[in-house]
């Protein structure tokens, strides 16, 4: 076909999918339909803040360069001008720079080539395996430890963003006594003064942090044997305590729940989420989705799990689940209740029954459509026994804890998909009982010194405990820490710490197994400020001699296997170098029996205790991003959008939609909470999909300048209402609005890069026609019935291009990536890897706001359904460049600073870049990032200061901070201001596997060794993104092998393109979500409109129309 | 108020203004296209070393391999300079006590490294493999000239990017059989016919990319 296109023609590709939405009478003014999916409250009610925010090419502000006017730019511009003719006079015809070599060049140190180094990083008591990248000797990006047996292979956004920690300018460098600067020659004086003629120990307190390492637990013992009298306590603000005394109740001895995920067919999640934000979280992602991935050639037998949320918060969990049920925490032992009820269970035992039975179950807890999802949540755990799961979460009472075991065993689940490792530490008390002995110790005055051994209780101890003024009635407080935070500041001596990428040390992972910490660099600090271990702590107090923190875990692992000498020597290196010791997984303790008269008894207790209406409940949970707070100084921690809220830089009270109307707060609106005699400030988030009567806030924010000049003014500290008796549900809290209050100022990124601002002419009908077609998701049933349903959702006339195509043909290779909506989790550790691996910049706060954040990767996070209050779900898509084969950005460029190369990649060049940022206007996606500034330069900023929000140094600073940038990796160009960046499949990667590959093929003799052309191996090259993905949902590779992963599910009749009737030809292909819904309906009065296609799946598809099936590439109009 | 004219005498200038006025433009034009070219600007830079080495005497006259010094070019985009401790190999017992070699042993006694000039230099923003050229045919002599005929290492070519994608557009004359790499003095236009080189180019299947991700990302 060679006629010209007409105008007809182009009217029809541009027409929406649902072609007969211009039919509609448009004189009259229609109510804009209730949306399918929205991306926030202001979308859902399209207010016309939201209107106007899709209409505008860029969010409001991002446009203008500074805050301010006019004025103030010239102010601005004349600086730079006078600055830059200082520079022009000090020209010269080329600078000098130096290359200095090694004087003793490492043996296998090449430079220029990256080294990996296996270690691990723990916290929360948990060790994460993982590969350390280091170039020059500078560690800078983390990755999962494939090789251990319990990895996942990737890991989270934490162990990503720990290499930046380990740059952090504002870490403790200074070691201080009573606040004034020492040195370490007085600190070990002070310390053989204390501990070279010890006595008893009487009087000595140790508190460390939950560690079970070999080696921190051999040198415990040998301090104890030194020390008889010396007592020692651990305190993690995020601990098991009621998970421990659960399995006490049941078993006798506490255990530690393991999951089978990969074994489950149902699962239910009682106000619990294990799939984020857990130190074993990224194992739990990893087993769970393989039961959702969407595998069998056959749809009709396809099979899939189901979760069910059951929560008070939305959680990442709640947002994967087939059906949730939001309730009140407090009210989970009753809907426990109702389920043991309903499943009526042949062999519990009557106490047991009669126990449960006597909860008080609010008449009205559940609505109809809830108690449908009870029965089929019954129905389900009863015919999948053996095969099902209860998982319960840490907000629940022992005796919940107690409950749900013995339901699970009684299920026949225990051995399948759940198993109870035993507690290494069985004597052990639980976290809030040791602090509180330790705290009573220290306000009787028992305590002479007090040895804090990295931890900021001062900050996260439960308030009704006041550690801070405990601790000042101890003789002397020593504290080693990271930072020169909250209990630095209270100690009399305070010793700068290293990070775990500085010194030794080992742990155990989830499984049990004994992980090695390796450290890649000298501590950054003087040597004579600190930079130690707590293990070199405890050898100072040891008296030992010399403080060598490979010799305390050599020894330590000399005792474990038994080995001395080289044999010993032999399997050290062996360990070093897998970064684990094998075979040392705790085995999982088999037929354990279930207490049934002490869980009964447990539950008399609790029935006893069971609150009654109390008000208001506030859920305190630990936060994804900064864990208990120690993390908050990590600005791509706090710059990473949270995966539901979607807030950066703070926390959030999160309320439901019906009660924040009762209570007449809005989004922004500070409220006082009140828990006895604590009270809070805090903003409010409306949250969807929250339960009613609960509230909800995350510990770790709300700290000064103490924690940092990232994590200062960052949200709410949610430890100032945390108490001993009740750390995670506070019952009876009382709201009241902050009158005359500011409101607070969210950084949210929920609304930005909205893809369906494109039809304007149509705002609402438009963009709910086309936001079915960017989500496209089926149940299993319907996908059974018809599973090519992922491409029929759009209806895409022509394939017709105004330009002339780009030609890729007889390219070696063509990269793509496939996205498996069903294996993502949203856990957003793929955003954090990619700001890792590609120097992203952090902006700020203040920039977030404008919509000017870098991210190259964005996850978006839909809420589906028509009932703002009860959405039917979450969906979660990750956004990347899409690497459109016809890519609308390179139209319209005008310096050809973004252009294809031959492999398929949209590659940007930025030193051809202009910023005109035309592409970015064009772009669809709305994935293309701009650097408003030199962002490497500035200190992100919260909040806009003054007249302007650069820095005063801004433009006299030489670059990036001398810290920070020791992070940089060297492979990828650091941007300058005025450019614009995008996704570039980590071209980086792809370069070193094509060098690597070809190199060894020419070696071998090119041509001659018998094949025509090198080839890099399937899953030879992987971004950064991928990397990091525990769940496996981002694969990479090449099209033009059939055989390779991506080409499998990109063939797949799931995968779409999304926006595919902008004939883009993306290489980033989706594959659709499968939800297992147990209901056919959504809610009861939800008619299942689909698609907004015109037609549901019974109607004939016009298969004489090209509905845009992969690989069609024909210009042409009708085939 | 009378206007303004011009003084009889100044039509003597206007044929001058006039040659000035076409020649000026075209001049201008020549000055940026030559003046502030990389032929001109970056050929033949020779900055002071902290140690007078010679490669015209190690690589030239004592036929030392360029990759016994930087012996990470075949494994590594960056073909190190040496550590002090290659020096020494040497050194140890060969002219210790030459007062060139003070800086060399202060270095090798202190660990300290000698901080060297950097005579070749890319942009940031281009990022260039060694490995990639060295295994492929693709000769030192070819980028850096006749190092072993330098008193005084200077650059040779322009580096700059027009010049890498006169090779990379077509790279048949300068294709030359991997164990002649590092032979400076090894001329492969003149020992090799074409035909020899495209025989080279097939067997290793070069075609040198075009492609802007090629050297930048």
């Amino acid at each position: 076909m060679s006629e010209k296109p007409d105008k007809s023609m182009l009217q029809q590709q541009v027409e929406t999918p649902g072609c007969g939405a211009g039919s509609e009478d448009s004189t009259a003014p229609l109510p804009p339909p209730a949306p399918e999916y929205w991306r926030s409250l202001e979308h859902h009610s399209h207010t016309e803040e939201f209107q106007q925010f899709m209409e505008r090419e860029f969010s409001e502000g991002a446009q203008e360069l500074l805050g301010d006017d006019r004025r103030q730019f010239i102010k601005v511009m004349g600086a730079s001008f006078a600055l830059a003719g200082l520079g022009v006079a000090g020209c010269r015809r080329r600078p000098e720079s130096t290359i200095v070599p090694y004087a003793y060049r490492p043996v296998d140190r090449i430079p220029g080539t990256p080294q990996y180094f296996a270690t691990s990083m723990e916290y929360g008591g948990i060790a994460s395996p993982l590969l350390a990248t280091s170039f020059d000797g500078r560690p800078i990006k983390m990755e999962g430890n494939a090789g251990h047996p319990g990895s996942s292979g990737g890991c989270g956004a934490i162990e990503q963003a720990s290499v930046l920690q380990l740059y952090d300018p504002d870490r403790s460098r200074l070691l201080k006594h009573e606040q004034k600067a020492s040195d370490w020659k007085s600190f070990s004086e002070f310390m053989s003064s204390r501990f070279d003629s010890p006595g008893n120990g009487k009087g000595v307190a140790v508190l460390a942090r939950g560690g079970t390492g070999p080696s921190i637990l051999d040198m415990r013992s040998r301090l104890m044997q030194r020390l008889p009298q010396m007592q020692w306590f651990e305190w993690e603000p995020i601990n098991d305590d009621n998970s421990r005394e659960g399995t006490t109740i049941s078993f006798g001895a506490p255990y530690r729940p393991v999951y089978k995920l990969d074994q489950v067919e149902v699962v239910v999640c009682l106000d619990s989420d294990f799939l984020y934000g857990e130190p074993d979280s990224d194992r739990y992602q990893h087993d769970f989705v393989k039961t959702r991935q969407v595998t069998n050639p056959d749809p009709a037998k396809q099979e899939l799990s189901r979760l069910y949320s059951v929560e008070s918060r939305h959680s990442l969990t709640g947002a994967f689940a087939d059906e949730r049920i939001a309730i009140r925490s407090m009210e989970i032992p009753a809907f426990l209740a109702l389920l043991v009820g309903k499943l009526s269970l042949e062999q519990m035992d009557q106490s047991v029954i009669d126990q449960v039975a006597s909860f008080k179950v609010a008449s009205d807890m559940l609505d109809a459509h809830q108690l449908e999802i009870l029965d089929a949540m019954a129905t389900d755990l009863r015919s999948s026994r053996g095969r099902s799961l209860l998982v319960v979460g840490e907000s629940q009472p022992p005796a919940v804890h107690a409950l749900v075991a013995m339901i699970n065993e009684r299920l026949g689940n225990v051995g399948s998909t759940i198993e109870y490792v035993p507690d290494q530490m069985v004597d052990r008390p639980g976290r809030f009982g040791d602090i509180s002995s330790l705290v009573e110790k220290l306000n009787s005055g028992s305590i002479e010194t007090l040895v804090i051994l990295e931890g900021n209780p001062v900050y996260d101890a439960p308030a009704d405990l006041d550690f801070a003024s405990a601790m000042s009635k101890a003789g002397a407080v020593v504290h080693l820490g990271y930072y020169d935070d909250e209990t630095a500041r209270a100690s009399n001596w305070h010793v700068p710490s290293c990070h775990y990428l500085e010194g030794w040390g080992d742990a155990r992972s989830w499984d049990g197994m004994i992980c090695l910490v390796q450290p890649l660099i000298e501590p950054m600090i003087d040597p004579d400020q600190g930079g130690k271990t707590s293990l070199d702590i405890i050898a100072m107090m040891l008296g030992e001699s010399s403080i060598d923190g490979q010799a305390i875990v050599k020894r330590a692992h000399q005792a474990l296997l038994g080995t001395s000498g080289s044999a010993f020597e032999r399997k050290w290196r062996r360990h070093l170098e897998l970064g684990f010791v094998p075979d040392t997984a705790i085995p999982a303790k088999t037929g354990l029996a279930v207490n049934a008269s002490a869980i009964a008894a447990g539950l008399h207790k609790l029935t006893k205790q069971a609150p009654g209406d109390q008000g208001m409940e506030l859920v305190l949970f630990n936060d994804g991003k900064v864990y208990d707070g120690r993390f908050a100084n990590v600005s791509w921690l706090q710059e990473l959008p949270d995966p539901i809220t979607k807030i950066t830089w703070d926390n959030s009270l999160m309320i439901s939609v019906d009660d924040a109307e009762k209570f007449g707060v809005r989004t922004g609106d500070m409220v006082r909470l009140a828990s006895g005699d604590r009270t809070l400030e805090a903003a409010v988030w409306v949250q969807p999909g929250h339960a009613n009567g609960s509230i909800s806030l995350c510990l770790g924010y709300g700290r000064g300048q103490d924690a940092g000049s990232i994590a200062d003014g960052a949200g709410f500290d949610a430890y100032t209402l945390r108490t001993t008796t009740e750390p995670w549900v506070l019952p009876g809290v009382s709201i009241s609005k902050v009158a005359g209050a500011d409101r607070w100022n969210f950084a949210n990124t929920q609304d930005h890069g909205v893809a369906d601002s494109m039809i304007k002419e149509v705002p609402e009908h438009g963009i709910q026609e086309r936001l079915p077609t960017l989500i496209r998701e089926a149940s299993l049933k319907e996908y059974r019935s018809h599973p090519d349903f992922a491409k029929h959702a759009v209806h895409v006339a022509h394939r017709l291009s105004l330009w002339e195509e780009t030609n890729l043909d007889g390219a070696q290779f063509r990269w793509a990536m496939a996205i498996d909506l069903n294996t993502c989790i949203g856990c957003s550790a793929c955003v954090t890897a990619c700001q890792a691996e590609n120097n992203i910049p952090v902006v700020g706060k203040d920039q977030v706001n404008r919509g000017r954040e870098m991210h190259w990767l964005r996850i978006d996070r839909y809420y589906k359904g028509k009932n703002p209050s009860k959405p039917d779900g979450v969906r979660i898509q990750p956004v990347t460049c899409m690497q459109c084969e016809n890519a609308p950005c390179e139209q319209v460029c005008p310096v050809a600073a973004t252009v294809h190369d031959k492999d398929g990649l949209n590659v940007m060049v930025y030193n051809r870049c202009i910023g005109t940022r035309y592409c970015s206007n064009n772009c669809p996606y709305k994935v293309r990032r701009f650097n408003y500034f030199d962002y490497h330069r500035r200190v992100p900023r919260r909040e806009q200061e003054g007249a302007f929000a650069v820095d005063m140094d801004y433009y006299t600073k030489d670059g990036p901070n001398d810290w920070l940038r020791m992070q940089f990796n060297p492979e990828v160009t650091v941007r300058s201001r005025g450019v614009m960046e995008k996704c570039s499949f980590c071209v980086q990667r792809i370069n070193a596997a094509k060098i690597k590959y070809k190199n060894e093929w020419v070696a071998a003799g090119g041509t001659k060794s018998g094949t025509s052309r090198y080839s890099i191996p399937d899953g030879a090259i992987t971004p950064a993104c991928a990397q990091a993905c525990s769940t496996n949902a981002i694969v990479f590779g090449d099209l033009n092998d059939p055989e390779s992963r991506v080409s499998k599910m990109q063939k797949n009749q799931l995968s779409y393109q999304m926006l595919e009737e902008l004939n883009t030809r993306t290489r980033v292909k989706y594959t659709a979500r499968i939800t297992n819904p147990a209901l056919d309906h959504g809610h009861g009065d939800h008619d299942h409109h689909h698609h907004g296609h015109g037609h549901d799946h019974g109607h004939d598809h016009d298969h004489g129309h090209d509905h845009g099936h992969d690989h069609d590439h024909d210009h042409g109009g009708h085939s | 108020m009378s206007r303004f004219l011009f003084p009889r005498w100044s039509n003597a200038l206007l044929p001058t203004i006039i040659i000035v006025g076409a020649i000026m433009p075209l001049y201008a034009v020549m000055f940026v296209a030559w003046g502030f070219s990389p032929k001109t600007l970056e050929v033949g830079y020779q900055p002071a070393q902290p140690v007078p080495y010679s490669h015209a005497l190690h690589a030239g006259e004592l036929g030392i391999d360029c990759r016994y010094c930087h012996n990470t070019v075949e494994r590594s985009s960056h073909a190190a300079v040496p550590p002090t401790q290659t020096c020494m190999n040497c050194h140890f017992s060969i002219r210790k006590s030459s007062p060139n070699l003070t800086k060399v042993w202060d270095s090798y006694e202190t660990g300290m490294p000698i901080e060297w000039v950097r005579v070749n230099k890319i942009g940031d923003y281009a990022y260039f493999s060694h490995e990639a050229h060295v295994n492929r045919g693709v000769g030192c002599v070819s980028c850096h000239g006749r190092v072993d005929k330098m008193e005084k290492v200077y650059q040779a070519e322009p580096l700059s990017m027009g010049w890498c994608l006169d090779c990379h557009r077509d790279p048949v004359r300068n294709i030359r059989p991997i164990d002649k790499i590092a032979d400076l003095g090894w001329n492969q236009q003149a020992e090799m016919t074409v035909d020899q080189q495209m025989a080279l180019i097939r067997q290793y299947d070069i075609h040198p990319s075009e492609n802007c991700s090629t050297c930048h990302r």
